[in-house]
């Protein structure tokens, strides 16, 4: 079936106000945050903006029937190319679809469609004394359907891990147009070992398998206190080492950031009321809880920082807490303010290793960043040994950009030497799926004769993940 | 200059990492939801543009149009773009490519000589009392305006007989001792719209040591033109107001609209004559440049009159976005209003979320302009205010028709209007007691 058919099928399907067809207006479609999708753009054949499940078992069963190709996508907030359509089809932009279907307060559970915003999610169950925890720095735009489709995670996942552990249960239609609800029909349990884990299967599936449209969530208490502890040395190698000290003595952080010399330029560039001090790098240690413990485990997170670090700030106002965790969370976009005529890409960003090999793996990359001769913050989770890797460059110097892409490859195959991941929260898309053989082997051949079992035809979201 | 040489095109486009921050805070995007008129989605536009993958068409003109160019997207912007000034360097782009008579006429004849335009605005003002608006939509004739008028033109009412500059001196002198020579930056709306403002802005000025000279040649401040498409006539008028004030040894230029305070101020004249040899006049200009309350507040300090028989009044503050976006002004007008005796000042949920009037854009995008609105006054209502304070024309002007669509009784002013009447007021208190 040729575009303009299927646009005009979609047309008689939806009317004019659900879907976009016009030419320019699908350009806005090529692109997420992706340096892939910088440097080539592909428009797909429409757009599709449904509100409600049997709308997406419409598209999906005229999609299946006619060999079109389906990406779902959320906020567009992804670097890894993932909700665009590079081998062409229709997008569905399941971000109008804002609905929280359901609070339960009494079994904290939470039930959305998957458009719902992050932060906007969390200030929603906020009344009643809940949170849904996984913390993404693109918090304000992400939608929670993104952050499932890619297992998203963030700033405190070094406690309270990533999104799979919250997802209890999904609505997923099937490229067949099979309406399938995953983790029990009528269960609202929270512990459920019934059956194959298809919830699990799908969390992470980056829209290969089917398409999300509701999610049951389980959300904890809201801490009553946090804290943080920031902590500035002159060293990078002491950063980790002082990580490792605390685990030790421990304590377990909600979140442990590091943010490199060049990373806190960026911040204070952005954000001057920050006043991140000059330093080799900067570690944020954040602490939640009841009080007395918050307080006590900042006394020791103090004391073990201490035996490092030219500075250690404490602090409990919240004021002061709201700086230095934005500090950190506007680095990944901020990146670019080290270099006037530069900006940081999104690519080779999102590697995890070893807690041990932390400090190996930034040492690495800082020689790595010289032998091409491009800057590279750092920042990241170096908690749990996410360690966010931004190479700035001037994107439109092709001999710049020829250079960078080599410089991603060896970023990425040297995660996978390190005994790490290309990816730790961001995904794999289009731009890391060449490695899926390399870090599965034999793996990776049954991950696609799972994707074979759900879409026979192959229309799922092509030329992502694996 | 040439569309791709002008610095925001040349330095800041390649910054953009589409991380899509923008598309959280701005308030287009949150009625229409969808990727073409996210603020990332006109920086992408503004890259096919320059690079010759789009060409300079009106349809793309009309997709850059959704915005309201108020900034929130450049503030809030973490690689530091400012989307604001890309968006209006292609729309001048695309327009040299498409022009259009009755545009040129609007910007480039009328909006550029004060004469022209206020008898324009008496046109309207002729059409108001003598019926012939209201006539004019009971017979229907009002739907043949052109695009959104039929509507829009709903949002000019009361428009007065006599302009501020009718009614005001040019050179006003200090009534008590002088410590300023201030040029008065009288803006287009606040001339014509709002006298009442202009007037208490010199009442204020030149009670506080201020001599006050509005310069006969001064033009518009050329943001509509930039809005619309005419950045060249805006330098034009840029170059002209240069001229206009250079011949007075003026201390500072203050104007009590937000929107030429931003648009003669240092950041927009360097958009505007950065690259050009009039740089080092324009700098110049724009260091004296001071918005009304931001001067009241920290170089005047003003402290009016203390009047324990001062009336009380509940006053909610909307945040003009090119005030408090552009130039970071949030605190003066909110404090120069907790100094007036009997004002109790109340906060509106997101006082600082545009009101969608944004000049022109109530006019071109009307619907629009009034979804956004509708959430405006939703929070206007919830703050159970007397009166609703502003520092933009514009947006008093979108406030006033968002309380009559309401049918609310509130009514809308400046701060400077509130000063100026509490100075009054305690000059009455003081006769009073007196006698």
């Amino acid at each position: 079936m040729d575009k303009s058919a299927i646009q005009k099928e979609l047309l008689t399907m939806f009317g004019k106000d659900r879907i976009l067809s016009d030419e320019l207006d699908l350009m806005y479609y090529s692109y997420d945050s992706s340096f892939l999708t910088k440097l080539e753009n592909t428009s797909p054949y429409a757009v599709v903006f449904p509100r409600s499940t049997e709308e997406v078992q419409k598209i999906m069963q005229f999609a299946y029937a006619n060999d079109v190709n389906i990406v779902p996508r959320g906020a567009g907030t992804g670097e890894t190319g993932g909700c665009v359509a590079v081998e062409g089809g229709i997008v569905l932009d399941l971000s109008q679809w804002k609905e929280i279907v359901e609070i339960d307060q009494k079994n904290m559970q939470v039930v959305v469609r998957p458009g719902v915003i992050h932060a906007d999610l969390n200030n929603e169950l906020a009344p009643y004394n809940l949170f849904f925890p996984p913390d993404p720095g693109s918090s304000l735009m992400c939608t929670v359907g993104g952050m499932v489709a890619n297992n998203a995670s963030g700033l405190r996942a070094v406690k309270y891990g990533t999104t799979e552990q919250y997802v209890l249960g999904l609505e997923v239609v099937t490229p067949q147009g099979d309406i399938m609800i995953t983790g029990g029909m009528k269960s609202r349990a929270i512990k459920n070992v019934s059956g194959l884990n298809l919830t699990k299967l799908m969390v992470g599936s980056e829209g290969v398998l089917g398409v999300i449209t509701k999610i049951r969530l389980r959300c904890y208490p809201k801490p009553r206190a946090r804290g943080i502890a920031m902590a500035v040395f002159d060293r990078l190698d002491d950063a980790p080492a002082t990580v490792l000290d605390v685990y030790q003595a421990g304590i377990l952080p909600s979140g442990i950031e590091i943010l490199d010399g060049s990373a806190i330029k960026a911040v204070n560039e952005f954000k001057p009321h920050i006043k991140l001090p000059d330093a080799e790098a900067i570690l944020l240690f954040e602490v939640d809880g009841n009080p007395p413990s918050v307080e006590f485990e900042g006394d020791v997170i103090k004391e073990m920082a201490g035996k490092r670090a030219r500075l250690v700030e404490w602090s409990t106002d919240p004021k002061r807490m709201a700086q230095l965790w934005e500090g950190r969370s506007v680095t990944a976009a901020a990146a670019s303010r080290v270099r006037p005529d530069g900006s940081r890409i999104f690519a080779g960003e999102d590697i995890s290793v070893p807690l041990s090999r932390v400090a190996d793996v930034l040492r690495a990359v800082r020689e790595l960043g010289q032998k091409y001769g491009i800057q590279v913050v750092n920042y990241g989770h170096i908690g749990d040994g996410n360690v966010h890797t931004a190479p700035v460059i001037n994107p439109e110097d092709p001999a710049e950009v020829e250079k960078v892409l080599q410089l991603v490859d060896e970023i990425h195959l040297l995660a996978i030497e390190m005994e790490g991941t290309t990816t730790g929260e961001h995904g794999v898309g289009a731009v890391r799926r060449r490695y899926a053989p390399l870090e599965h082997g034999i793996a990776h051949e049954y991950m696609l004769k799972t994707k074979q079992v759900f879409d026979p035809k192959g229309i799922m979201n092509p030329g992502k993940l694996i | 200059m040439e569309f791709k040489e002008l610095p925001p095109v040349k330095e800041q486009l390649m910054k953009c990492v589409r991380c899509g921050k923008c598309r959280s805070v701005c308030p287009v995007f949150a009625e229409i939801g969808n990727e073409t008129v996210a603020p990332r989605g006109h920086v992408f536009m503004v890259q096919m543009l320059r690079d010759g993958t789009v060409a300079p068409e009106q349809k793309v003109y009309d997709h850059l149009t959704n915005c309201l160019m108020c900034e929130t997207c450049s503030v809030n912007c973490p690689s530091g773009i400012d989307i604001h000034e890309l968006n209006a360097a292609a729309r001048s782009y695309i327009y040299e490519h498409n022009p259009s008579l009755a545009k040129d006429l609007i910007f480039d004849t009328m909006w550029t000589n004060p004469a022209y335009l206020k008898n324009a605005v008496r046109m309207i003002w002729g059409a108001q009392v003598s019926g012939a608006q209201s006539l004019g939509r009971k017979l229907g004739l009002t739907k043949l305006l052109p695009g959104d008028m039929p509507k829009a033109e709903k949002i000019l009412t009361d428009v007065p007989f006599h302009s501020a500059r009718r009614q005001i001196p040019a050179v006003s002198e200090a009534l008590s001792e002088k410590k300023y020579t201030v040029g008065y930056f009288l803006g287009c709306a606040t001339d014509l719209l709002n006298p009442e403002v202009a007037k208490a802005t010199v009442d204020v000025l030149t009670r506080n040591g201020c001599d006050v000279i509005i310069p006969p040649d001064m033009k518009c401040c050329g943001l509509p033109h930039m809005a619309n498409g005419k950045m060249k006539t805006a330098q034009q008028m840029a170059i002209e107001n240069l001229k206009a004030f250079h011949k007075y040894d003026l201390d500072y230029i203050v104007t009590d609209c937000a929107s030429c305070s931003s648009a003669v101020g240092a950041k927009n004249m360097e958009l505007l004559l950065g690259e050009t040899e009039h740089r080092a006049e324009a700098e110049a200009f724009a260091a004296k440049v001071m918005d009304l309350t931001y001067f009241l507040i920290h170089i005047l300090d003003v402290r009016p009159p203390a009047n324990d028989q001062a009336p009380r009044v509940r006053i909610t503050y909307h945040d003009p976005c090119h005030l408090a976006n552009a130039q970071g002004i949030k605190d003066e007008p909110r404090e120069l209003l907790r100094r007036i005796p009997g004002v109790e000042l109340v906060e509106m949920k997101d006082a600082n979320r545009c009101c969608g009037g944004s000049g022109t854009f109530s006019i071109t995008h009307y619907d629009l302009s009034m979804q956004i609105l509708d959430k405006k006054m939703d929070n206007i209502e919830a703050a159970d205010a007397d009166l609703i304070a502003t520092c933009c024309p514009s947006c008093m002007m979108q406030l006033r028709h968002g309380v009559s669509r309401r049918g609310l009784q509130s009514s809308l002013v400046h701060p400077v209007q509130i000063l100026s009447q509490a100075y009054k007021q305690a000059e009455k208190a003081k006769v009073k007691t007196a006698v």
